[in-house]
């Protein structure tokens, strides 16, 4: 008796205030919507780390004829040069750091590099002698770069070090970068959704009024008086959500499923799977928002 | 049931108290009028009796307990041994005569079998059988003030506190809902009426307890109220 009573209470309450209750939601709406897409960049970067970081190496490049580091002074790397770097990359002290080495030559070099740029003009004019021959260190822990750096750069025939993982972290900088400019709009419709539950509530308490002093006078609870006014605001809070989840998984599944991982399909995406793990966290949200603001309401404008 | 022991009660610490230093009591079962000018603190005694306020000094005891130690959840228990009846009626203007009743009943939890057999019963006794579909606004003041204490009586309160219930009414009509509550009264329930109506009082007959700025100046077993001529002469 006293669920249908809250139950048509609450009820009425939102019909009395829909104009305010459909803000509400569309405001809960937005902000949670931005809030998940953060979310989804952070899914994406960990996802692309994952992918990347198994790949990524550190290549050694070596001297060719026009290198102008000083440790290639003495012209193109030797023979007896590129056997003492070997060495040392396959020598004791540093198998805790490697975990494999491979060896690519001018032609193998000039191959990957006429399979990356196949469409360009530029591959007819480059020839293998143009490019450096290197070293292809996997790491055992990526983030060890600098032991290899530091070991190897100014070695005799070596004109560079580089970690591609450098690359990546620019990526992943600007990514990251974008999903904290996410949170930023979220955080300050988070602030809009919060002012306007609760002046939502206000409007409602103050229409409910005459109901709620006789509601205290006949000695109903406060858990009576003041739940359907928290439930109201819940309530639309929670279907804000459920739009905001509608949002992102329709964003994953056609923007990201149907039209990046088509055009990229060397690149690692999140599934719409991975979205709807982010339903039940962003309905909690919504749901704790309202709760909270219309509690801090309720205690000033509805009296037990 | 009712019992004042030099209660103050101070709203704003330049005036004078709204009561001061009053005691009082009120037995089960009595049927007492509260009289006196406006603002001669009816009303506050009322709503310390509700606890909507807290006495500044001295106790309140409501059915032998003290209010000032009742903790704020478990103040509606102590509200619904209380019916209260105002000037204004406060009947939900939307809803019909047995909905305004049953809504008493509905938010504290009573079953929807109990509410329809006793929301009958108490229109009955109120004098409205056959309105339970009336709206508010259909109904004379006098019908609308029985509305008001049906609701007041539908959860059977040992108390009914009714401030200024007449207020509104003639002088037929009023007889009529003094009746009501003399009736009410006999069943058993203990009834406080704050008015400044000295037909009614010289009327009924009972005991009239009337205050002045804030203090009893009289308590009567049987009392008269010759109040309109006092009040004009202060």
């Amino acid at each position: 008796m006293r669920l249908a009573f809250i139950l048509s209470e609450i009820g009425s309450g939102l019909r009395r205030n829909l104009s305010m209750v459909i803000s509400v939601i569309l405001v809960t709406f937005i902000s949670l919507t931005f809030v998940g897409a953060a979310g989804l960049l952070q899914l994406q970067i960990n996802q692309m780390k994952g992918y990347w970081y198994d790949r990524v190496q550190v290549a050694v490049f070596l001297c060719v004829e026009n290198s102008t580091s000083p440790s290639c002074a003495a012209g193109p790397v030797t023979e007896e040069q590129r056997d003492t770097i070997r060495g040392m990359l396959e020598s004791e002290t540093f198998t805790p750091y490697v975990a494999s080495v491979e060896y690519e030559s001018q032609n193998e070099a000039l191959g990957h590099f006429k399979d990356q740029f196949a469409n360009s003009p530029i591959v007819d004019s480059v020839t293998a002698d143009q490019l450096p021959e290197s070293f292809r260190v996997n790491l055992v822990d990526p983030e060890k770069y600098e032991v290899i750096n530091e070991a190897f750069s100014s070695l005799p025939g070596v004109d560079v070090v580089s970690d591609q993982r450098e690359l990546l972290e620019k990526v992943f900088s600007v990514m990251n970068r974008a999903s904290l400019g996410a949170l930023l709009v979220a955080g300050v419709m988070t602030v809009c959704a919060i002012l306007l539950i609760a002046t939502t509530i206000r409007l409602s308490a103050f229409s409910r009024r005459r109901e709620t002093g006789i509601m205290r006078l006949v000695g109903a609870s406060k858990a009576v008086i003041q739940l359907p006014f928290i439930l109201e605001g819940v309530i639309a809070a929670v279907v804000g959500a459920l739009l905001a989840s509608g949002a992102l998984w329709g964003m994953s599944r056609f923007v990201i499923g149907g039209w990046l991982a088509r055009e990229y399909p060397e690149t690692a995406f999140i599934s719409d799977q991975q979205v709807l793990l982010l339903v039940p966290a962003l309905i909690l949200l919504g749901a704790l928002l309202a709760g909270v603001s219309s509690l801090l309401t309720l205690r000033r404008y509805v009296k037990v | 049931m009712i019992r004042f022991e030099n209660v103050t009660k101070v709203y704003d610490a330049k005036s004078r108290p709204a009561l001061d230093s009053v005691s009082l009591e009120v037995d089960r079962s009595e049927f007492v009028f509260l009289v006196g000018a406006s603002g001669s603190g009816k009303s506050t005694f009322i709503r310390l009796v509700l606890k909507e306020d807290s006495a500044s000094r001295g106790a309140v005891y409501v059915a032998g307990q003290n209010v000032a130690n009742i903790p704020s959840w478990r103040v509606p228990r102590l509200r619904r041994g209380i019916g209260v009846v105002f000037q204004d009626f406060r009947l939900l203007p939307n809803k019909t005569v047995f909905a305004n009743v049953a809504f008493a009943m509905q938010v504290i939890g009573k079953s929807r079998a109990v509410i329809r057999e006793t929301v009958p019963e108490v229109l009955k006794t109120v004098g409205l059988e056959g309105k339970n579909n009336r709206m508010p606004h259909e109904l004379s003041g006098g019908e609308q003030q029985r509305v008001a204490i049906a609701r007041a009586i539908v959860n059977r309160p040992g108390i009914l506190l009714a401030d200024e219930p007449t207020g509104n009414l003639d002088p037929t009509t009023s007889m009529g809902i003094m009746k009501v509550l003399d009736r009410i009264n006999s069943n058993g329930t203990t009834v406080v009426m704050a008015t400044h109506d000295d037909d009614i009082v010289n009327t009924m007959r009972k005991r009239v307890v009337e205050l002045r700025n804030g203090a009893v100046v009289r308590d009567d077993a049987q009392g008269i109220y010759i109040g309109e001529t006092e009040a004009v002469a202060e």
